[in-house]
């Protein structure tokens, strides 16, 4: 049992903690892109921000993967 | 109501001994907003400004000027000055006050230029302070080359090995040099001092001791700082004695020139004026009035047309990003937000300004974003700091960024004390009631609660706890994701069917709808077979609904939408559970709290003494930790939902926003 649980909170760890690399990983660029955009014209900052936020939706699921893991605990 | 003011295109049409009158008027209504004459109409020109505005402009220009010298800014003023005094006297002031600072600028700018100038001379002699050498001693020799600069490294081994003749002096670090050497060795010298890095440094004019002439220049910059003073404490009594006139002369100068530049964007004839303007529904009247009453005859205004909700324009040209500025004939957009939703149209104009036949989503913003962010605090140790803190901003702040904040942290903050209290019942993470095993060791239950802490049975708040009613919370949260999201859908709907009429609303967004629909019976049937591992099989009357509902949504959606409809089928889902973030957010503070208070009542505080203090030190610092990570990913994650997940829905904006002729005095009163 004790390996058992053990496994899940490892499993649990990485959905997060991948899911989490990714997200910043795919942000970084689009950020970066937006705050250029941004910089040119003050009015691209809604779009800037739903654009660089588009990504974050990984780890949402990375965590609700994880907090269901962590129930079946 | 809920969609921008209704528009009336009107057409003002006079004689043009009145339009400076018809302007005024116009001015003072505030709800006229002109529409830029296009010259192209056939026996009309382009108006030509007010015989009045040249003078006003080159007066403007003036004052400006003056304005500069004297450094004066925009700041709250005591008094407001009469425009009738403005009028009579800023003529005269103007040359009264060009003469008087003439002196005080001038001398002013002499010695700040002598002041640079001396400036410039002592960091090039400065260099040569280092040597002992006089100034003219550089100069004027027939057989002899000087080089003086900067070099990397020291060259005299290198020059006592190829050159014969030459003499180098140098600084004591042995960067600055300045190298004496006969004119027929001088190219070799000078090969040797480029393999060191050598750079130029030329000489400077003057005689004798470069220390002696910077001692000069130092005193010379003493008395000059002195006269620069003076000279801008001069400036400065001639700011205060002349800001209040100034500011006032230059505000109604800047509106009297604005008004007589109104012409160029009116049409003309040789004797008469023709304005086409926009104006709210319920403000026609009072415009038709104003004009009548003053201008009698002489004006006539002629109602054009009601403007349509509905757009000629290609739905698809619109969301390929032409704005309604580029398009003419749009009515602009008067959105009609009072107070307090009005305080949250700044994150609607954050994105988008809506378009004039959609709903204004301000109303929802004002509704949700407090509801969410108060969910995702959930906690009376925050939310009563959040109301104080966003009631003390309401009151101060001036600025559009920090009222919003203000207003976010205010109404976020009632909503978290509300949740704090009925729904989750804690106070900085921790809950009132007795919680965990009660025995003899634990007379107020084990787990670390209010009543544990303060040793009292304190009654139990709330229904639920963050972190261990995480299924359910996360459950409710899908659910409220569904509700946003079918709201986002049904003004969707509700919008496109003004705007491009029923047809199309149907297929761009009914189809979503039963989609949505479906989802939600799907939910329940997935819940029921993957968590709670209930018998039930394919002809659950659930599982039956939702895919009676989805497949003839993707139809409809497909046949509006094409193939992006598949596209966007999987994002849908993703949009509901990117809801479960106020969850996921909710619990993360809750257990950072828990932490916190972990480390500071349970480990460090029962070791007594002076760790006391430093239980206290944490609990507080681990807080207000908590609190500022609160404001940031609360505010932000609950207004992503609506930019990213509800707006997607409906929202297209790129409106034109209404603009209305009207002037805004700061320094000034009418009579």
């Amino acid at each position: 049992m004790a390996i058992e649980a053990g496994l899940i909170a490892i499993g649990a760890g990485l959905a997060v903690g991948l899911a989490g690399l990714g997200s910043g990983i795919a942000e970084k660029d689009i950020g970066a892109a937006a705050v250029g955009a941004i910089a040119e014209d003050e009015k691209n900052f809604g779009k800037g921000l739903i654009m660089t936020v588009i990504p974050e939706t990984i780890v949402i699921f990375g965590l609700v993967m994880a907090i269901l893991l962590w129930i079946k605990m | 109501m809920l969609l921008p003011e209704q528009m009336t295109k009107i057409l003002i049409v006079g004689s043009k001994a009145r339009f400076k009158e018809t302007i005024d008027v116009l001015y003072r209504l505030e709800a006229v907003h002109p529409i830029d004459f296009s010259a192209e109409e056939e026996g009309f020109s382009l108006g030509t400004p007010l015989p009045t505005a040249s003078e006003d402009s080159q007066k403007l220009l003036k004052l400006r000027s003056v304005e500069k010298d004297l450094e004066v800014v925009d700041k709250p003023m005591a008094e407001k000055i009469q425009t009738a005094k403005v009028e009579s006297e800023v003529g005269e002031a103007i040359i009264s006050l060009e003469a008087e600072i003439a002196g005080a600028v001038e001398s002013k700018l002499r010695v700040h230029n002598r002041i640079s100038e001396l400036q410039n001379s002592k960091k090039l002699l400065e260099p040569f302070t280092q040597l002992s050498v006089d100034l003219d001693l550089y100069k004027g020799y027939g057989s002899i080359d000087v080089f003086t600069g900067i070099v990397r490294n020291d060259p005299t081994d290198d020059l006592t090995k190829a050159v014969d003749r030459f003499e180098i002096f140098k600084s004591s670090d042995g960067k600055f040099v300045a190298l004496f050497v006969a004119k027929a060795e001088s190219a070799k010298a000078q090969q040797i001092l480029v393999t060191q890095g050598f750079t130029e440094i030329p000489v400077p004019a003057g005689k004798g001791d470069p220390q002696e002439a910077v001692k000069a220049i130092d005193s010379e910059l003493e008395a000059l700082g002195k006269s620069l003073a003076d000279a801008v404490e001069k400036i400065a009594k001639l700011r205060e004695k002349h800001e209040a006139f100034i500011l006032a002369s230059e505000e109604h100068l800047s509106i009297e020139v604005e008004k007589a530049e109104f012409p160029l964007r009116a049409g003309t004839t040789a004797h008469s004026f023709i304005v086409d303007a926009w104006v709210p529904q319920k403000s026609l009247a009072e415009v038709q009035k104003a004009l009548r009453e003053k201008m009698g005859e002489d004006v006539h205004v002629e109602v054009l047309e009601v403007a349509l909700r509905k757009e000629h324009i290609h739905p698809e040209e619109v969301h390929a990003g032409v704005s309604e500025e580029h398009v003419v004939g749009t009515p602009p957009t008067k959105t009609d937000a009072k107070k307090p939703v009005g305080f949250f149209s700044f994150f609607t104009e954050l994105i988008s300004t809506p378009r004039y036949g959609e709903i204004d989503p301000t109303i929802i913003i004002a509704i949700t974003f407090p509801l969410f962010f108060g969910l995702m605090v959930g906690d009376i140790g925050y939310g009563i700091p959040f109301i104080v803190l966003g009631a003390l901003g309401l009151r101060r702040c001036t600025t559009p960024e920090w009222r919003t904040i203000a207003t976010m942290l205010f109404f976020g903050g009632i909503w978290a004390t509300l949740f704090g209290f009925f729904l989750f019942g804690e106070a900085y993470g921790m809950h009132f009631g007795v919680m965990g095993t009660v025995d003899a060791t634990h007379p107020f239950g084990s787990e670390l609660t209010w009543s544990s802490m303060l040793q009292t049975e304190l009654p139990h708040l709330g229904f639920l706890s963050k972190l261990t009613d995480v299924k359910l919370i996360l459950y409710i949260t899908v659910w409220i994701g569904f509700a946003h999201l079918l709201l986002g859908y049904l003004i969707g709907m509700f919008n496109e069917t003004k705007r491009h009429g029923f047809r199309h609303a149907f297929f761009h967004k009914f189809g979503w709808i039963m989609i949505l629909g479906a989802g939600a019976f799907l939910l329940l049937f997935i819940v029921d077979v993957l968590i709670l591992n209930k018998p039930v099989g394919i002809d659950d009357p659930r599982f039956i609904l939702g895919i009676a509902l989805i497949l003839p949504g993707i139809a409809i959606a497909y046949l509006g939408e094409g193939g992006q409809a598949m596209l966007e089928l999987p994002a849908l889902l993703s949009n509901v559970i990117s809801y479960t973030r106020i969850a996921a957010i909710g619990m993360s503070k809750a257990g950072i709290a828990l932490a916190f208070n972990m480390i500071a009542i349970e480990m460090i505080a029962p070791m007594g003494g002076v760790l006391i203090i430093a239980a206290i030190a944490i609990f507080v610092v681990g807080h207000l930790m908590v609190f500022i990570l609160a404001v940031i990913s609360a505010g932000i994650h609950g207004i992503r939902l609506h930019y990213v997940e509800l707006f997607q829905k409906f929202f297209v904006g790129g409106g034109l926003k209404f603009n209305p002729l009207r002037i805004v005095r700061k320094y000034t009163i009418e009579r």
